[in-house]
């Protein structure tokens, strides 16, 4: 054998080796792995939707619902502050199409007060497009940069608020990306059970409320009295006091609660009340995950969910939420999120939190307390929110930036409106992957029995590098952590039947050089130099329409060009050089050149 | 021993030497595939016009047409007339039916059913919500929003209304709800209602009628709203367009000028027989089949690229023949291989057409007839074009000739006389 011969071969053992390496986690079971594979190699073929089973669903954002919300709000901002800055009360104030706040003053002359100390805050979000002193009328646009954003920002939010929701059901991979108004749910692996739950939860609009905690009452003694003990066979509910005194006037507060390790606990405890037991109809139930403390007021890894009794009304929500932002609280230097109220929220906060002074005001998200909070004194236009969460500060951190940008926007600015949805059930998965490899050891077959008739032992060479294009392709896509679909598979099958042409090509070359009456080496040779063109080609072509496949594809799809993409990259591969390589090792022993090739 | 004799017991399905005629005869290809494409367009209105049980061009997937799929697995025999008539009754008429292939070999009822619906409420319904809940206490609905294919309702009254009550007063109109909360702020008196999904409503249907626990398992569902039908159809035929582009300049880039048309009009013809297929069998047309049709063009391509190699090899090295013949002998160098290798395609996409279930199989079903096509589109519709064009070119080369420019031009290989 010639020096480079050997080159190749270790070459090719070496990406060989390192293509096993990263199949191990795929095919292997995690116990028997040895420990340095669980180590570096932990990548793995995903299963894709259609054969783990799980949801796919697409939603449209309605963004120029959003614009318009934004435009409406200008405009009762702008009509507020003239009401009072400007004493103008005859005025009408209407929306035009999606950005236009049309003003009529009555009388007309009175359009001066629109001045620009009015319109200062206003300057980079709306323009003026149309001013008339005899008439009164005065139109203001929104910026179109100021468009884009809003849209822009009620595309993110939604996919925030999606991504959210989705991680606190805990499914494990879930994907959610954005294309154009779109955004694209996927969540493999959901039990069929949970579809229609996910969906509502998905669908519901986030919402910021605030909320006045009733303590003290005479509902919860008599609810706390009648919980079953938990020494007797009790339901897991803890019966908690807990008291606090105003700072400024020093009068004490006394309140029951209820804790428990799960929150299913308590809400079923609370439906299961009747009688005069009821939950008043005014008044509700919040709750909040909180930590649990030793006798020593230590932080303890227990997490318990316990009870808040509160009104039912929210005075404050987050509609009127001007602004929030990410902070540093400054005793604890952990990460919070302070928010400010416009106008009109500040003044519904001053006279809410005015009136409730020494009582607990919760803060609720989607339904969930996320702190609550004894309100000390008149709060204003600003306030904050500590975050609720355990574990390390970048997680908080990251955690409290999701929460600005729910909170930015408050609510859902936009609704959502679902377009396409996929379910696939988990029987319908297994049972797709069984038969589609039916198909695939079938073809395989038929490729290496024919393959071995009409070409003989160098059939041999031909099925030695279709199976380890298989090994290579499987390889890569673990190395990518690739989901395999069904159409993927088909893809994977479809190379079996495409990879052995380029093979089928270069034989035929072979054994026309041969009948020219030229040697077996020369044969080989010139076989391999002059098919590979043609080779070259045909696998670009595929390789273009693989790309086209790829980027228009959705979901199952682009899985199909995945597979086909990486198959023509290393069908290439095997079925010329190392085919090349292997026919050398064959064909090429220094001095004994063969007088013949089994082809 | 020379080395030819070593090696003359190749085993061969076209003997070395053998020269098929094929250009000769090209006219009566050409006529075939006249005849098939003929049909395609044909048969595209007869589906849509003439068939009545058909009813579109192509049997349009709910991915492009929008409503829903759902296959239903029933834990009893169950008949498909029945079913039709159970959802007839509970308001989603025009159903199909159509009983579901087995997918796991043990004995079960399966069904796919189709409906236009996307939403459990129509656009009928929506009318008698708007109506039944104009006055709601002494509240006055002022908007009322619903969109096809959504699955909620907004609800804006002038006063504040109690939701449950709202939610009451659904479900006495036959609308059942998940959820129904105040949106946005509190006053503007808006009401967010989250509607049943479908699914579960056509379950509940069936149940009713064949007792309950008759519908076992909903395996699957997939519904899609009309308008982003609309857009995957836009989609689909772009990508169509735009890989045949693609192709085209690296065809132009890699050969010269002459060799792109005929690859072109060679997998425009395998596209369009493959999509008559779908026509002539009503089989489902769904983005699967797209993606099918696109791998069909990758497979003509590679095939016509093979033949076309060998020609503009033969075509420098036998310039002193006729170009028609170089083309033909040509075909016939390259004939073993585009058989063989059809062949194990073939093997391949039948097994998948076979053994695969769903979506594999119309996928298997697409591929079959685009290698058969496309084999043989490579040769007898490609390549007579390029004949044809070389022609053309080799004609308005001989004008400049004549002309006195380009006077010192190589030898054509037309310009000597038939060998």
């Amino acid at each position: 054998m010639e020096r480079s011969w050997w080159w190749k071969a270790a070459l090719y053992g070496f990406v060989t080796v390192v293509a096993v390496l990263y199949l191990i986690p795929t095919v292997v079971p995690e116990d028997k792995q040895p420990a340095f594979i669980q180590k570096h190699f932990q990548k793995r073929i995903q299963l894709g939707l259609d054969l783990q089973g799980g949801l796919h669903l697409v939603y449209e954002v309605n963004v120029d619902k959003a614009v318009a919300g934004k435009v409406d709000r200008l405009a009762s901002d702008i009509e507020d502050r003239l009401h009072k800055d400007k004493g103008t009360n005859d005025l009408v104030v209407s929306r035009e199409g999606r950005d236009d706040i049309v003003f009529t003053f009555k009388p007309p002359s009175d359009e001066t007060k629109l001045d620009d100390a009015v319109l200062k805050d206003y300057r980079k979000t709306l323009d003026i497009v149309s001013r008339d002193a005899t008439t009164g009328v005065v139109r203001l646009r929104l910026d179109p940069d100021q468009v884009e954003e809003v849209r822009d920002y009620a595309l993110r939010q939604g996919i925030e608020t999606i991504r959210g929701r989705v991680d606190k059901f805990g499914v494990s991979e879930p994907t959610i990306i954005k294309k154009g108004t779109d955004i694209i749910v996927e969540l493999p692996g959901l039990k069929s059970a949970d579809f229609e739950r996910i969906k509502s939860i998905i669908g519901r609009t986030a919402q910021l409320e605030f909320k006045i905690v009733d303590d003290g009452s005479e509902y919860m003694r008599k609810v706390a009295a009648s919980v079953p003990k938990n020494d007797k066979g009790g339901a897991g509910i803890d019966v908690v006091p807990e008291s606090w005194t105003e700072k400024d006037s020093s009068k004490p507060h006394e309140d029951v609660t209820l804790r428990s390790k799960s929150r299913d606990t308590l809400m079923k405890f609370f439906d299961g009340l009747t009688g005069e037991l009821a939950l008043p109809p005014d008044h509700e139930i919040g709750y909040e995950e909180t930590q649990g403390r030793n006798e020593n007021g230590e932080a303890t890894p227990d997490r318990y969910w316990r009870t808040y009794y509160m009104h039912k009304r929210a005075p404050l929500t987050g509609e009127y939420l001007s602004n929030a932002d990410q902070t540093w609280d400054q005793q604890t230097g952990r990460p919070e999120v302070s928010f400010e109220f416009d106008r009109q929220g500040a003044a519904i906060s001053e006279r809410m939190t005015g009136d409730n002074i020494g009582r607990k005001m919760a803060i609720l998200l989607d339904d969930k307390i996320n702190s609550a909070p004894v309100i000390e004194g008149r709060i204003g236009a600003r306030g904050r929110i500590t975050l609720g969460g355990f574990g390390d500060p970048f997680a908080l951190q990251q955690e409290a930036k999701d929460l600005v940008a729910v909170l930015r926007s408050g609510a859902l600015p936009a609704p959502l409106r679902k377009t396409f949805e996929t379910q696939v059930g988990p029987t319908m998965g297994r049972d797709s992957v069984d038969k589609a490899k039916i198909s695939m050891y079938i073809g395989a077959a038929a490729v290496v029995a024919f393959m071995l008739i009409y070409y003989r032992l160098s059939g041999i060479i031909a099925i030695a590098a279709m199976i380890l294009n298989m090994l290579y392709m499987i390889a890569i896509l673990a190395a990518f952590e690739a989901s395999l679909t069904l159409p993927g598979i088909a893809g994977l099958v479809l190379t079996i039947g495409m990879a052995v042409d380029a093979n089928i090509i270069i034989y035929e070359r072979i054994r026309e050089e041969l009948r020219l009456g030229k040697s077996v080496r020369t044969a080989v040779d010139s076989g391999f130099a002059r098919a590979f063109w043609t080779v070259f080609d045909a696998h670009v072509t595929n390789f273009v329409a693989g790309v086209v496949l790829y980027s228009y594809g959705s979901g199952p799809i682009r899985g199909f060009a995945v597979t086909l993409l990486v198959g023509i990259v290393t069908n290439l591969f095997t079925s010329y050089w190392l085919s090349h390589w292997m026919f050398d090792g064959v064909v090429g022993r220094r001095g004994a050149a063969r007088a013949t090739l089994s082809i | 021993m020379p080395a030819t004799n070593a090696h003359q017991k190749f085993v061969e399905i076209i003997k070395p030497g053998s020269n098929y005629e094929f250009i000769g005869r090209q006219k009566y290809w050409i006529g075939l595939s006249i005849v098939l494409v003929t049909l395609t367009a044909i048969m595209l209105p007869l589906n849509a016009y003439v068939f009545k049980s058909r009813g579109h061009m192509l049997n349009w997937g709910v991915d492009f047409r929008g409503g829903s799929e759902i296959v239903l697995e029933f834990s009893k025999p169950v008949e498909a007339g029945e079913i039709r008539k159970t959802l007839a009754d509970a308001g989603f008429a025009d159903a199909d039916v159509v009983k579901y292939a087995d997918p796991t070999g043990l004995k079960k009822w399966n069904y796919m059913i189709r409906v236009a619906a996307v939403s459990v409420v129509s656009e009928q319904q929506a009318k008698q919500i708007q109506e039944s809940l104009a006055h709601e206490g002494n509240a006055t609905l002022k908007r009322f929003e619903w969109s096809e294919g959504g699955d909620k309702v907004y609800l804006r009254y002038d006063k504040p209304v109690d939701p449950s009550s709202l939610a009451n007063s659904l479900k006495a109109i036959g609308v059942n709800t998940n959820q129904v909360q105040t949106f946005g702020r509190a006053d503007e008196n808006t009401y967010e209602v989250t509607l049943v999904g479908l699914d579960t409503e056509i379950r509940r249907a069936l149940d009713a009628r064949l007792g309950e626990g008759a519908v076992a398992a909903i395996p699957s569902v997939e519904s899609v709203g009309a308008k982003a039908g609309k857009q995957l159809q836009f989609d689909g035929a772009r990508s169509l367009l735009y890989a045949i582009l693609l192709i085209m300049v690296y065809i132009a880039f890699r050969f010269d000028l002459r060799y792109g048309p005929g690859t072109v009009v060679a997998l425009l013809h395998d596209a369009v027989i493959t999509v008559g297929a779908f026509a002539v069998t009503y089989k489902e047309f769904s983005l699967t089949t797209v993606a099918a049709v696109l791998t069909v063009i990758g497979y003509s391509m590679n095939d016509t690229i093979v033949v076309f190699d060998r020609i503009r090899e033969n075509a420098t090295r036998l310039r002193d023949r006729r170009f028609d013949r170089i083309v033909n002998q040509s075909i016939n160098e390259t004939l073993s291989r585009t058989l063989l290798t059809s062949a194990t395609v073939l093997f391949v996409t039948l097994a998948m057409n076979w053994f695969g279930v769903g979506v594999i199989r119309d996928f298997a079903f697409a591929l079959n007839i685009g290698v058969l096509v496309g084999t043989y589109s490579s040769i007898f519709i490609a390549s007579p074009i390029l004949i044809w064009l070389n022609d053309k070119y080799v004609i308005s080369q001989k004008r400049q000739q004549s002309t006195g420019r380009n006077a010192r031009r190589p030898r054509r290989d037309d310009d000597e006389p038939e060998v």
